[in-house]
């Protein structure tokens, strides 16, 4: 109980942190001094005290959509193991729920974009949802082959693979933390696949799709973004750390390492690397179904390679 | 027993009885008779479910040479007619406002009264006749009178042609039918369904024979890939509740003919289990992709409707590889998951059919590249289309999402039963299903999002000054309910579903799944009370909100016509898919100083019709103008023929007589 209680302060705060580690990394890498890591946090504290300007070709479904999305990312969140390797609700097939409900979140991320009938909106829009198709169904090859290598159905067949799956559990674990970190920058819209710091170019995507969005509703989808963020960083957390092993303790301060180090790791790789040619994000992204289908591979051959 | 003789012939009462009304009484006679077999429908199916037994009865007339006509309402039938019923009547509902425009004009929906009620008779008929003849009858009657239905409008030429497709694949359809039936009925002697069920049992070859050709037979009817080409030409053509009804309902009776013959099998063999797997994840993946490349309202949805054949087929063919390697959890997930989808795809089916009848109503178009910002003028069909399109997506809180579940489930318990084929097939098909979920988000954001949101296109949508009437309001709304309900509390019906699925695979223990689906329907609840409460919340903070036009990057003169596009929403994903379509370009180029007119046009056609089906025909084209010498409409030369057979008939006397 106590563990559900700090796993949901981490997943509603954590986020902010998280993206203030990433731009003082961003900065430190530039030889700036930065902004404080809280900064993220009075942004959105400033958002939420602010009016907001909502466009006159809009519907109800404009305003609707920053609730549903923030709603959704955060229920979402209840299925992902944490601290203790244990998620809020843990059931078996989590994470078919999971991806679904977050998959309701975007489909209100889609229709609000295009209802303010904007055509970089639109833009923005078409991407995400093309995107979308090639990440979930590698996401979904690569948890049933967890799922069927531990025999437990839960999310936290994560954090077991080590423990099940010998040396072999190794390198589909390196395999599978490499398809996470590609997933994670292309949902939570960093480089190379999206430039989070800038607005108006023709090849951004998350940001453009909320260029409309303002206020109270800016902030919640900001929100929403860093909880995704803490989200899929709490999946990699997984696969790396045998949560349910160690203890409390020591899988609380894992735990937030692997949070401080997988946000420093994104800062750096947003400082070395530019940010992909559009045509080339697919190709980027189609690296995350191949990771998906050596692992499928790799596990037919762990259990049934004698 | 007698409830349901009455239930299955009220219909036909009630179209008999329309003739004898005036026009526009017409549609709410045959909706009245249309409710009354509702109620005695779901009465019969309430008494099979509750005493867990079939109603048998053999009533003692056309008792000639094919044995006696037998109904039999099992669990699966009652399933079937419960819902056949339902669908129906909303139907006939939504026609009483749909069918008013046409009668304006003054049209003739006599006939077409008379058709709807004898479809609707039929089909409950179909799904209880146990006798191969009379099932073949009814079946007969049940194409026929959709043939009937779908060439409403038949002063339209490519009505007319949908329709005579519409005909051709039905009959070929049913010669497939035929055969499979034949070789029972020659092997067992009888023309009773319940007598295959040994000979079946005895010989596995047999019964893949037999099983193909009942698929091939009813997977036209129910629009399997490769046989799926008449849907998105019927449907557009069909008035929109006949549409609804046809691909809500109707093709769901060629998913029961699979599913009973199967009933017959008890257990299939592993081989057509893979096949039926496989050709429906196939199925799921062509019929969303060109979903996506639509922009007729219409063909979309009837594209999105093989598609979710596709979805339950899926999760028939986890049920037979259940069964196959005697994995009864596997089976129960498998079947429950395709017979629960079937009662949901024709709820949501019909949702969106009506939706778009609506706005057909109103907007005189189905090209959704003219439509926009119909939220503004028709709210409710815009709401209820909303939820429609969320729950066809098979997103939660709606229905579409409990029954992917199951299935996705059952694929994942398939992977673990110890068998690598089993292993790598189903991981790979469960892709293919989060395939098809992410696809069908894009395809059904873009139908939504064009057609309602954002800024009218044309003068079609700005003319739109109010929404539709309230009897086409209506069904609309319970078809809403029901998708939140089964969506919210899927434990229940999930109970119910069970019913039939156990006629497959026997006594079901279900409490795991049953607390899984409670865990669901938790979160369901829980999700919308929390976006409820933060709406709120956001309503006490009571902020200002100014009202501006959408941000332009400083240019404030956007205009209806920089919008994005269909075409263009879909096209970054059907960019990297290029080689699965034909797309034919009709391009004018400007040219000269002062350039007048130019057009660019790219139509997308089905690569099977017109790389297989179009040649095939071609083909078969050239082989009869050989006869056209021989007909050639020359009476002489037909005078000829006569001579010519006489003397040959004289000849042949001479020396053989």
């Amino acid at each position: 109980m106590i563990t559900n209680l700090i796993n949901l302060i981490i997943l509603l705060f954590a986020p902010f942190l998280v993206i203030g580690v990433i731009k003082k990394t961003k900065a430190f890498w530039a030889g700036r001094k930065g902004v404080s890591i809280w900064q993220p946090l009075w942004d959105f504290v400033r958002l939420m005290k602010k009016d907001c300007v909502i466009s006159n070709t809009t519907t109800w479904i404009f305003r609707l959509a920053p609730l549903v999305i923030f709603a959704t990312t955060l229920v979402a969140g209840l299925f992902v193991p944490m601290i203790n390797g244990q998620p809020v609700i843990n059931m078996e097939g989590g994470f078919i729920l999971f991806a679904y409900i977050l998959g309701f979140g975007k489909f209100f991320a889609l229709i609000s974009a295009m209802d303010t009938g904007s055509s970089f909106e639109g833009m923005g829009a078409s991407r995400e949802a093309c995107f979308t198709t090639i990440v979930e169904p590698a996401f979904f090859i690569i948890m049933a082959s967890l799922i069927a290598l531990t025999g437990n159905y839960t999310f936290q067949s994560l954090s077991m693979i080590l423990e099940k799956a010998g040396v072999m559990g190794i390198l589909i674990t390196l395999l599978a933390v490499l398809a996470l970190v590609v997933m994670l920058l292309t949902e939570c819209c960093r480089v190379p696949v999206d430039d989070p710091t800038t607005h108006l170019e023709l090849t951004m995507i998350h940001e453009v799709m909320i260029l409309d969005n303002s206020g109270q509703d800016l902030g919640l989808i900001t929100w929403a973004a860093g909880i995704k963020m803490v989200i899929l960083e709490s999946l990699i957390a997984a696969l790396l750390i045998p949560m349910h092993l160690i203890g409390f303790w020591y899988s609380a301060l894992c735990y937030v390492a692997a949070l401080f180090v997988i946000a420093v790791f994104v800062g750096t790789l947003e400082s070395c690397i530019a940010r992909l040619r559009m045509s080339h994000v697919f190709e980027f992204i189609f690296a995350m179904s191949s990771f998906a289908l050596i692992i499928l591979s790799l596990t037919a051959i762990r259990i049934y390679g004698n | 027993m007698e409830i349901f003789y009455y239930a299955l012939l009220t219909p036909i009462i009630g179209g008999a009885m329309s003739l004898f009304f005036s026009e526009k009484r017409k549609l709410k006679v045959v909706s009245f008779f249309a409710f009354i077999s509702m109620i005695l429908c779901l009465m019969t199916a309430v008494n099979v479910f509750a005493s867990g037994e079939s109603l048998v009865a053999v009533p003692n007339i056309f008792n000639g040479m094919f044995g006696a006509i037998k109904f039999v309402v099992d669990p699966l039938s009652a399933f079937f007619i419960s819902f056949i019923s339902v669908m129906s009547f909303l139907g006939c509902v939504y026609a009483n406002g749909y069918m008013k425009p046409y009668m304006e004009k003054g049209m003739n929906v006599s006939s077409h009264c008379l058709f709807l009620s004898m479809l609707i008779s039929s089909m409950l008929g179909v799904v209880t006749i146990q006798n191969v003849m009379f099932f073949l009858i009814t079946w007969e009657i049940m194409s026929l009178s959709s043939f009937f239905l779908v060439i409403f409008e038949d002063n339209k030429k490519e009505v007319l042609n949908a329709g005579i497709k519409y005909l051709i694949y039905m009959h070929v359809s049913v010669i497939f039918i035929i055969l499979a039936f034949v070789l029972l009925t020659l092997k067992s002697g009888s023309y009773d369904f319940n007598s295959f069920k040994e000979i079946l049992s005895q010989n596995a070859q047999f019964a893949n024979l037999v099983f193909m050709l009942a698929f091939v037979g009813f997977g036209i009817k129910a629009g399997f890939v490769p046989f799926h080409n008449w849907l998105p030409e019927a449907h557009p053509a069909a008035p929109s509740h006949v549409s609804a009804v046809m691909s809500g309902v109707m093709i769901k009776t060629g998913i029961y003919g699979i599913l009973r013959i199967l009933s017959l099998i008890v257990i299939p063999t592993a081989g057509i289990s893979y096949f039926v797997l496989i050709i429906s994840v196939i199925t799921a993946l062509y019929g969303i992709l060109y979903a996506i490349t639509q922009r007729d309202l219409k063909r979309l949805l009837a594209y999105s409707s093989i598609e979710n054949i596709g979805i339950i087929g899926i999760g028939m063919g986890v049920g037979m590889l259940g069964l196959a390697h005697h994995s009864m959890p596997v089976a129960v997930l498998g079947f429950g998951g395709c017979i629960l989808h079937i009662l949901n795809h024709s709820i949501f089916k019909e949702l969106m059919f009506f939706a778009a009848g609506s706005v057909y109503n109103k907007t005189h178009t189905r090209n959704i590249e003219v439509l926009g910002g119909l939220l503004k003028s028709m709210p409710k069909t815009a709401l209820l289309c909303l939820i429609g399109s969320i729950a066809i997506c098979g997103l939660p809180p709606f229905n579409g999402f409990i029954s992917e579940f199951l299935i996705y489930f059952g694929m994942l318990k398939g992977a673990l039963t110890g068998n690598l084929g089993m292993l790598v097939l189903m991981i790979l098909s469960l892709a293919g299903l989060a395939l098809v979920g992410t696809m069908a988000i894009l395809c059904f954001t873009k139908l939504y999002s064009i057609t309602f949101l954002g800024m009218a296109r044309s003068e079609h949508a700005e003319h739109v000054k109010e929404d539709v009437v309230s009897s086409m309001i209506f069904p609309m709304i319970c078809l809403a309910v029901m998708t939140l309900l089964i969506g919210i509390f899927p434990q229940f019906v999930f109970e119910l579903v069970t019913k039939p699925v156990s006629l497959f695979t026997g006594a079901i223990e279900t409490p795991a799944i049953v607390g899984l689906l409670q865990t669901i329907s938790f979160t369901a609840f829980g999700l919308l009370a929390f976006i409820l409460a933060l709406a709120i919340l956001r309503k006490l903070a009571n902020k200002k909100a100014a009202s501006h036009c959408t941000w332009g990057c400083g240019y404030d003169k956007g205009n209806n016509h920089i919008q994005y596009t269909a075409s263009s929403y879909a096209s970054p994903f059907l960019s990297m898919l290029t080689p699965l379509f034909k797309k034919v370009f009709d391009i004018k180029k400007p040219k000269e100083l002062f350039p007048k007119d130019a057009h660019f046009c790219l139509h997308i056609e089905d690569v099977e019709e017109a790389y297989i089906i179009k040649p095939f025909i071609k083909d078969i084209e050239k082989f009869f103008t050989v006869f056209e010498r021989i007909q050639n409409g020359n009476i002489q030369q037909y005078i000829l023929y006569g001579l010519i057979f006489l003397i040959l008939a004289l000849i042949a006397l001479v020396f053989l007589g």
